[in-house]
């Protein structure tokens, strides 16, 4: 009667298997597809939402993701190098700024950004991809410095150690031995502020879109106002999908290859 | 950057808190009155969400038509002051719950069970008539234009804005209006009315169009704008129940009807919007 270890576990793990299919089982019986996809996922009105959801809310979309991204990487790497550095000054500077702009959401930094300093100043942002990317990357900045900081620190302080024995300067050796292998640790969670950062894009229709500059979200949205139907959304998220799925992939290649040059 | 894509959520946390009604001692007097009338409401019939609660969906604040009292938190305005005066007078009264949502697409709530209705100053269009049933008329649903106080005598029209950036909100029957009528002015479409207002100023936009009393609020509380333009367009307001519901939408009627009647709409229309 009493079972053995090995066979109390495959006993678990059969209940479990079973549990899954007999719950999917369910749920494909229960759905109502017909209504589902008559809401959801309407032919006509998928076609509809080409080319322009592609030549249009795409692009605006990887539009505003690289703006951010390049921006947020470059201050990024910039932060994590002063909250890293021996001058005091410049270590507060970077805390501060990374603890404000962290801790405010993008959406109130982009009002304020973007209405509240024309407001107070007079000056005017030159286009809406600059209004709309240059908070977009200043939030970046501050959560890419520290996944930046992180994996400088994760570098053996070894390595310091002997390039400066070697007769390297600081900036040569943090430049050319440092941050290289820094930047291998951290490919996985910058692949992750990446996705983020293409997600967050929506936020920035909040400063108002016009018909050339809205982003794939909006374009959705826009779509459900003109329709009366769910179908846009769900397009615009298989869209959204088709732009990170590829990335995260290229990312774990990109994992995959420096863990074996390493060996 | 992370996580926040949900600031709407506090916001709709707080409309989500349902509004306590009074009005009691109204609503007994009607009671006998519309009960004598038309045989009383069966409020079984009407497919309420909530048990003796109508449930209304609105885009909030949307000062005067809805808004929240700064000290008693009991959701307040026009549409809102009609529908608490209306559903007190369905069966032995009903409660107003409100449950706040964006506009984009709000006519669609009661169809999805969300409330049991949308009062939320929308027009009755064909387009949104084609998946929600409407009442009768309860506003005259007139257009604006809101500018800054030193382009006062410059923008007066649309004429005088081509070639210059109009705001209107997403969705609303002001910015088809815009695209009908302003198509040689960029439109720039924004989620809600507080970043419109942040936009004028900003320099942004150079005019806000939209509904008449929403700008004329706007224009009397900050004297850095200015109201230059109203246009009619011969639409109304009407609240929407859903097309499977036309005992709600009945009631809804007979309710209109009768606070026209008996003064209750005239004394709410003064209180918002008399000069």
């Amino acid at each position: 009667m009493s079972l053995s270890r090995r066979q109390r576990l495959r006993l678990v793990r059969g209940g479990v298997y079973a549990a899954t299919i007999a719950a999917l089982v369910l749920i494909l019986l229960a759905v109502d597809w017909g209504a589902l996809g008559g809401a959801l996922f309407k032919w006509e009105i998928v076609k509809e939402q080409f080319p322009d959801i592609l030549t249009n809310a795409l692009r605006n979309t990887v539009i505003f993701t690289i703006f951010g991204f390049a921006g947020g990487l470059s201050l990024g790497l910039l932060l994590a190098i002063m909250r890293l550095s021996s001058v005091k000054p410049y270590r507060w500077f970077a805390a501060t700024y990374i603890e404000v702009l962290r801790g405010i959401p993008l959406l109130v930094t982009l009002l304020i950004l973007g209405f509240g300093i024309p407001i107070a100043t007079g000056w005017q942002w030159p286009n809406p991809y600059i209004q709309g990317s240059v908070p977009l990357a200043l939030v970046a900045g501050a959560y890419i410095a520290e996944t930046v900081r992180a994996g400088i620190e994760a570098v053996p302080r070894g390595q310091m150690e002997a390039a400066r024995s070697l007769g390297m300067s600081y900036t040569r050796a943090m430049t050319t031995i440092i941050i290289p292998q820094a930047f291998r640790i951290i490919v996985p969670p910058l692949t992750n502020e990446f996705v983020l950062l293409i997600k967050d894009t929506s936020l920035i229709s909040v400063l108002g879109v016009t018909a050339s500059t809205l982003d794939l979200a909006r374009f959705g949205r826009n779509g459900v106002n003109d329709t009366a139907n769910a179908t846009p959304l769900v397009v615009a998220g298989f869209v959204y999908l088709a732009l990170t799925i590829p990335l995260t992939q290229l990312a774990a290649w990109m994992e995959r290859r420096s863990k074996a040059g390493r060996r | 950057m992370r996580r926040i894509s949900r600031i709407a959520a506090p916001v709709l946390a707080l409309g989500l808190i349902l509004a306590a009604c009074g009005d009691d001692s109204d609503s007994s007097t009607e009671d006998t009155t519309a009960a004598a009338e038309e045989g009383a409401v069966d409020v079984a019939s009407l497919g309420l969400i909530a048990e003796g609660k109508l449930t209304v969906c609105t885009d909030a604040p949307y000062p005067p038509f809805e808004f929240q009292d700064e000290t008693t938190k009991e959701w307040t305005g026009f549409d809102m002051d009609v529908v608490r005066e209306i559903a007190g007078g369905i069966g032995s009264g009903l409660e107003l719950a409100v449950t706040v949502q964006p506009f984009d697409g709000i006519w669609l709530a009661p169809k999805a069970g969300t409330c049991d209705m949308v009062a939320s100053a929308m027009t009755i269009t064909e387009e949104r008539s084609a998946n929600a049933l409407f009442t009768d008329g309860y506003f005259d649903a007139d257009q604006s234009l809101l500018v800054r106080a030193e382009d006062k005598d410059a923008l007066t029209s649309l004429e005088a804005l081509a070639g210059k950036t109009i705001a209107v909100q997403t969705g609303t029957t002001g910015e088809t209006y815009a695209q009908d009528n302003a198509t040689d002015s960029t439109l720039k479409s924004f989620d809600e009315s507080a970043a419109m207002f942040l936009a004028l100023e900003s320099g942004d936009v150079d005019a806000i169009l939209q509904d008449l009393p929403v700008n004329a609020e706007r224009a009397l509380k900050d004297d850095k704008t200015a109201l230059t333009a109203s246009f009619s367009t011969g639409e109304q307001y009407g609240f929407a129940v859903s097309q499977d519901n036309t005992a709600l939408g009945d009631a809804l009627n007979a309710g209109i009807a009768e606070i026209k009647v008996n003064g209750k709409y005239d004394e709410i229309y003064a209180k918002y919007f008399a000069k």
